[in-house]
């Protein structure tokens, strides 16, 4: 175990002992490490031809160490954090068993088993070992989404997949390169069971010159300071966030602390909720996190792997406690998770299928925050809006050219929930990502789609002292015929909780408008946001109201695989709505000021100041949205009121 | 909307063996030295997640202090379908 002031209280003889060099060298080597991952991704992001790199950002670069120091991944790009917990288990995985030994020069192996090495089949590891002086030093790493890896719905993104076979092309660690040259086999395995082959090409090639990017500058860092220099600063960076996360655990009293949380159901029907268990016991500077009793697995690729379960324990108490050192795989040293094989938190195949894996690990993030938000008090944050909502759609154009939509025009970014800090951004990637939002001039541009709306919804925020993100509501026009899988997985319960007082953000929901109901071209007007429009929807997935079909957190639930795949006629709208995000703090002591300014910014309705904040606002916030007033006496009698309906805890 | 009424299944837990004073014996643990006014029921054996992959870990529970963390299989409990498959 690391002593947690052990690094700073080395003098520079131990410090030269235990990491063969000085410790000015050492901190130059490893932000020398991110400045190399960054530029990778720079690269990759610049040159990427696929939509879901170039317009989402949906990879991450890594360094790792040598096999004998067991790959630890010291340094870990600035982008999508689901994929940084499974790195360095994936290139572990993958090189082991491949064999080290039988690694040489100019190669590139890859691995996108979920099994094997996390996250989904489309998520292919590629692991460019670095020599130097015919001696395995390290390891580049860029994993990196592609948009098809075959399988049954073109683009994968979809919860009823049913087993690995239907799921998408496994690959188990094999040679895309050797000697700096493609091997053709294994890219005729991936090119002749994916789509949109002539995407998938370029976007290849663009990785592999990105790994060799990184190659070179690994090796000129070495000749500049020595190849011990090198391997001491991999794990120098490691031993950093390692005592970093150590000192943040023991800060956090010792006790047990436990949650649930859950999601809403899979994609064969709703007959069954699957519930994550979280024991968390924190002892000094260690911590333990049981999910024994989850779930067993699900029937359907809503499940997610045991790697990815571990990436998301990670981001939560790197969230939490840790935010300020880099997520590198030190940050699990104080850490041991104990997870049973088996739940639809660490599935396994044939019949686990794994796709849309943050669904279900994003309530095990949720389920760490619950269960540690009585401890950190004011440190405690609120819950996002909990799901991608994910949308996947294609269609032939009038030409015969076939077109893809993927994580563009659905539910996919949305409200964070409010910390000690300050009110929480309503417009972002959930927790465990950190990636781009497509503009809508890339979607319009390449899909035969109009972004209608991309807006928030009034009164959708968590009211708190610091107020929750709000739900984002998003209308997508499809002007050809089209086939949809939809994806929204947490609308039975708020995932934006409040915390430390606050209030949970509202139920999202969503919808299809058929153009015989509503046609946006024939009427050259909007769908309106008010309740009485979606009596005419269809809904595809929340607890609505039966009759009028507007969400109603008491209504029925919706269930969204009913239909496993929407087909809609030209002009249809899919309507998404995002959960809102938690509140932090009572809303009762929340400065009227700020309640009015969210009044005028149409965060809040003057009846949801009245009813949640307690704050007596007159005027006319839509049309003279200057000149709104607060009536303090008003308000100091509405918040006598609502405090004395709270119960005694508060 | 929804057909039927949603259940949630029994869940699944990992199993911690006992382990008995003779083990910790081998381990080198002196109860009355490492760990006084404890006895051999206050540890378990169990595989854990880390840094650095998996580990059969013989654990004090009550300090989270390991006693014993070799390495574990590399996938921990997955079992890949291939497993076991023989080429040769």
């Amino acid at each position: 175990m690391t002593e947690a002031t052990a690094l700073k209280d080395l003098d520079d003889a131990a410090f030269e002992a235990r990491y063969a060099s000085d410790r000015f060298t050492a901190s130059v080597l490893s932000n020398r490490m991110r400045y190399i991952v960054q530029h990778m991704c720079t690269g990759l992001l610049n040159n990427a031809f696929s939509l879901i790199l170039r317009d989402w950002y949906d990879f991450a670069a890594t360094i790792s160490g040598p096999p004998e120091q067991n790959y630890p991944m010291a340094s870990v790009s600035n982008s999508l954090a689901m994929f940084l917990g499974t790195m360095s288990e994936a290139v572990r995985n993958t090189i082991e068993e491949y064999g080290p030994e039988n690694l040489r020069p100019g190669d590139v192996i890859i691995c996108n088993d979920p099994y094997r090495a996390g996250n989904h089949v489309n998520d292919i590891c590629f692991i460019r070992p670095v020599f130097h002086n015919d001696r395995l030093v390290s390891f580049v790493n860029l994993r990196a989404h592609q948009l098809d890896m075959g399988g049954v719905v073109p683009a994968g993104f979809s919860g009823t997949k049913r087993n690995v076979y239907e799921n998408g092309l496994v690959i188990a660690p094999m040679l895309l390169y050797r000697d700096n040259k493609p091997v053709k086999s294994s890219f005729n395995l991936i090119f002749d069971n994916a789509r949109f082959c002539e995407l998938l090409l370029p976007d290849i090639k663009t990785i592999y010159q990105n790994l060799l990017l990184g190659e070179q500058l690994i090796l000129e860092s070495i000749d500049r300071y020595g190849v011990d220099a090198y391997l001491g600063a991999l794990r120098y960076a490691t031993d950093t966030s390692a005592e970093s996360m150590s000192r943040a655990i023991a800060e956090i009293p010792d006790g047990v602390y436990e949650a649930e949380e859950g999601i809403d159901c899979d994609g064969i029907d709703d007959s069954i909720e699957y519930r994550i268990k979280l024991k968390i016991t924190k002892v000094g500077d260690r911590m333990e996190l049981d999910f024994s009793g989850t779930s067993p697995q699900a029937r359907t690729s809503i499940n997610a792997g045991i790697l990815d379960t571990k990436t998301a324990v990670g981001v939560a108490l790197k969230f939490l406690i840790d935010s300020e050192s880099p997520f590198t795989s030190g940050t699990y040293r104080p850490i041991d998770i104990v997870i049973p094989a088996g739940t639809f938190i660490s599935a396994t195949p044939p019949d686990g299928a794994v796709f849309l894996y943050w669904e279900s690990t994003g309530p095990v993030l949720l389920a760490v925050f619950r269960a540690l938000e009585k401890a950190l008090g004011r440190r405690a944050v609120g819950g996002d809006y909990g799901s991608l909502n994910i949308h996947n759609a294609n269609g032939v154009l009038p030409d015969g050219t076939p077109w893809v939509t993927t994580a563009q025009c659905g539910g996919e970014h949305g409200p964070w929930g409010a910390t000690e800090a300050g009110d929480a951004d309503s417009y972002s990637v959930m927790y465990q990502a950190n990636n781009l939002d497509p503009a809508t001039e890339a979607i319009e541009s390449e899909v035969p789609a109009v972004v209608l709306r991309k807006e928030y919804a009034i009164d959708s925020a968590g009211a708190g002292t610091n107020r929750g993100g709000a739900a984002v509501l998003k209308d997508t026009l499809y002007l050809t015929e089209a086939e949809h899988w939809s994806s929204p997985l947490h609308v039975k319960k708020a995932s934006g909780i409040g915390v430390y007082g606050g209030k949970s953000g509202a139920l999202g929901a969503t919808w299809v408008f058929d153009p015989d109901y509503y046609n946006v071209p024939q009427k050259k007007e909007l769908i309106p946001t008010s309740d009485e429009v979606y009596e005419g929807s269809t809904p595809v997935a929340g607890m609505l109201d039966p009759k009028t079909k507007a969400v109603d957190p008491n209504g029925e639930y919706f269930y969204f695989a009913r239909n496993p795949v929407w087909h809609t006629k030209p002009h249809a709208v899919f309507r998404y709505l995002t959960n809102g995000g938690g509140g932090w703090g009572s809303p009762l002591d929340r400065e009227p000021e700020r309640v009015c300014r969210d009044v005028r910014d149409e965060y809040v309705s003057i009846e949801g100041a009245y009813e949640h904040y307690g704050v007596v606002i007159k005027g006319d916030p839509h049309n003279d949205p200057e000149n709104l007033q607060i009536d303090y006496e008003a308000t100091e009698r509405r918040r006598a009121e609502l405090r004395a309906q709270q119960p005694a805890a508060n | 909307m929804s057909a039927v009424g949603s259940t949630v299944p029994e869940g699944i837990t990992v199993p911690r063996e006992a382990v008995t004073e003779e083990e910790l014996a081998e381990l080198g643990v002196d109860l009355d030295r490492d760990f006084p006014g404890s006895t051999a029921a206050d540890f378990r054996r169990y595989p854990v997640l880390s840094e650095g992959g998996w580990y059969l870990v013989v654990k004090h529970q009550k300090t989270l202090r390991c006693v014993s963390r070799e390495p574990w299989r590399l996938l921990g409990p997955i079992e890949l379908t291939s497993d076991g498959l023989d080429v040769e």
